[in-house]
């Protein structure tokens, strides 16, 4: 995983280095401020069962949703609409960002209870 | 809580499908291409026994640094992942088919030898993508069921384990019958047809990554929908889209790969060609 996030690190310490590594401290702390912005919206996986099976989000801007594993047994948030699939162990929670999403509904699975009725997010 | 114990044996059955088909296919035209099949069956079933260590690590990894794992560098190696396999498999089903057409004379020469070699080790690669890609979430699915277990009944749900396992085995001895006892030109021409789709699946959901990431725009929002008909998730729908690609409210960006692969897959497949190695 470290693959990915070293290469960074190696920029050559020169005047112009230090001004452009300044700039990236401030985009990213720019970026955590916006990130703690953004609101938060809890869905709950109970073998199976999720809560909400209705969920209105705000359109066209970004989001969290906080996926919590309450069950006994594994979840898998799934949505290919959404582009996000996520595995969740019994206990597990987890955090996913929705960047932006068209006004709409948008439907949502725990794929490891695939007959369980799909759940859905409400872009407005 | 039978309807929960037909979940597990589905969901294994389905999280395996995949990797069985690919590992399937490519062992019955192993086994049918005698000359080389003992290496080549070697290096596949290398991978697969690679692809689970690999598996187990992930997994366990999920489980232990499930949260604090980047989301990013994860969707990341997923990309990478699918689309190094979906060009793998690609790639196979022409070597395959080549080899079908010229079959052992090729085989005998020593320069078909080291092109061979270098697809040994693509056979070895694909395996491994193909065991590792949902065999981290399997053991996922497997710890969490397991686990579950511990507080009530042990023995039912590891029998249902077992039992999910066993389907999945039972539709791999189905692939090797079928390649034993069907004519081998039909089951050629199915299978070489089942991979293409799943290549298809593959390139889909690395385009769906890409998308997310922001490498790639998805050009509109969704052109139709069709999830009243059959929807892409769920017990039906999700395994039609793994095995096809299938979505049912596409944007331009997946409608656009789609068609162009298919496109790219027919011209490559029914262009008529010169019979280059006449020889």
């Amino acid at each position: 995983m470290d693959l990915f996030c070293n290469e960074r690190s190696t920029a050559r310490v020169t005047r112009r280095g230090a001004a452009f590594a300044l700039g990236a401290a401030l985009l990213i702390a720019a970026g955590i401020s916006r990130a703690e912005d953004d609101p938060v919206f809890r869905i709950e996986f109970n073998d199976g069962k999720v809560t909400p099976q209705r969920l209105e989000v705000p359109a066209k801007r970004r989001f969290k949703l906080e996926l919590h594993n309450v069950g006994k047994s594994p979840a898998e948030f799934e949505s290919k609409e959404l582009r996000k699939e996520k595995v969740l162990a019994p206990g597990a929670s987890s955090t996913l960002v929705i960047r932006t999403l068209d006004p709409g509904e948008y439907d949502f699975f725990d794929d490891f209870h695939p007959n369980a009725p799909p759940a859905v997010l409400i872009a407005k | 809580m039978g309807g929960q114990l037909g979940n597990v044996v589905f969901v294994i059955w389905r999280e395996s499908v995949e990797a069985l088909l690919v590992i399937g296919i490519l062992n019955a035209w192993l086994v049918h291409q005698q000359a080389e099949s003992s290496r080549g069956r070697l290096f596949l079933w290398a991978g697969v026994v690679a692809g689970l260590l690999v598996a187990v690590i992930l997994g366990a990894a999920l489980v232990l640094f499930g949260e604090a794992l980047p989301d990013d560098a994860q969707q990341a190696y997923q990309t990478a992942a699918v689309l190094i396999a979906a060009a793998l498999i690609v790639q196979m089903v022409f070597w395959m088919r080549r080899h079908g057409r010229t079959l052992k004379r090729d085989l005998e020469t020593s320069l078909q030898d080291a092109a061979d070699r270098s697809n040994w080790w693509g056979v070895f690669i694909l395996a491994l993508i193909a065991v590792a890609r949902e065999g981290s979430e399997t053991v996922v699915f497997l710890y969490g069921t397991l686990a579950a277990a511990r507080s009530g009944a042990v023995l039912a749900p590891f029998a249902v384990v077992l039992f999910g396992f066993g389907l999945a085995l039972g539709t791999y001895y189905l692939l090797q019958l079928g390649g034993r006892f069907l004519s081998w030109r039909v089951f050629f021409r199915v299978t070489e047809i089942m991979l293409l789709f799943l290549a298809a699946s593959l390139l889909l959901t690395g385009v769906d990554n890409l998308i997310e990431l922001g490498v790639l725009p998805s050009l509109s929002g969704r052109l139709w929908d069709t999830s009243a008909i059959l929807p892409d998730s769920g017990l039906v729908g999700g395994l039609v889209g793994a095995l096809t690609g299938y979505r049912a409210r596409p944007d331009l960006m997946q409608l656009l790969v789609y068609g162009l692969y298919w496109g790219v897959m027919c011209w490559a497949l029914f262009w008529p060609r010169p019979v280059a190695k006449a020889a």
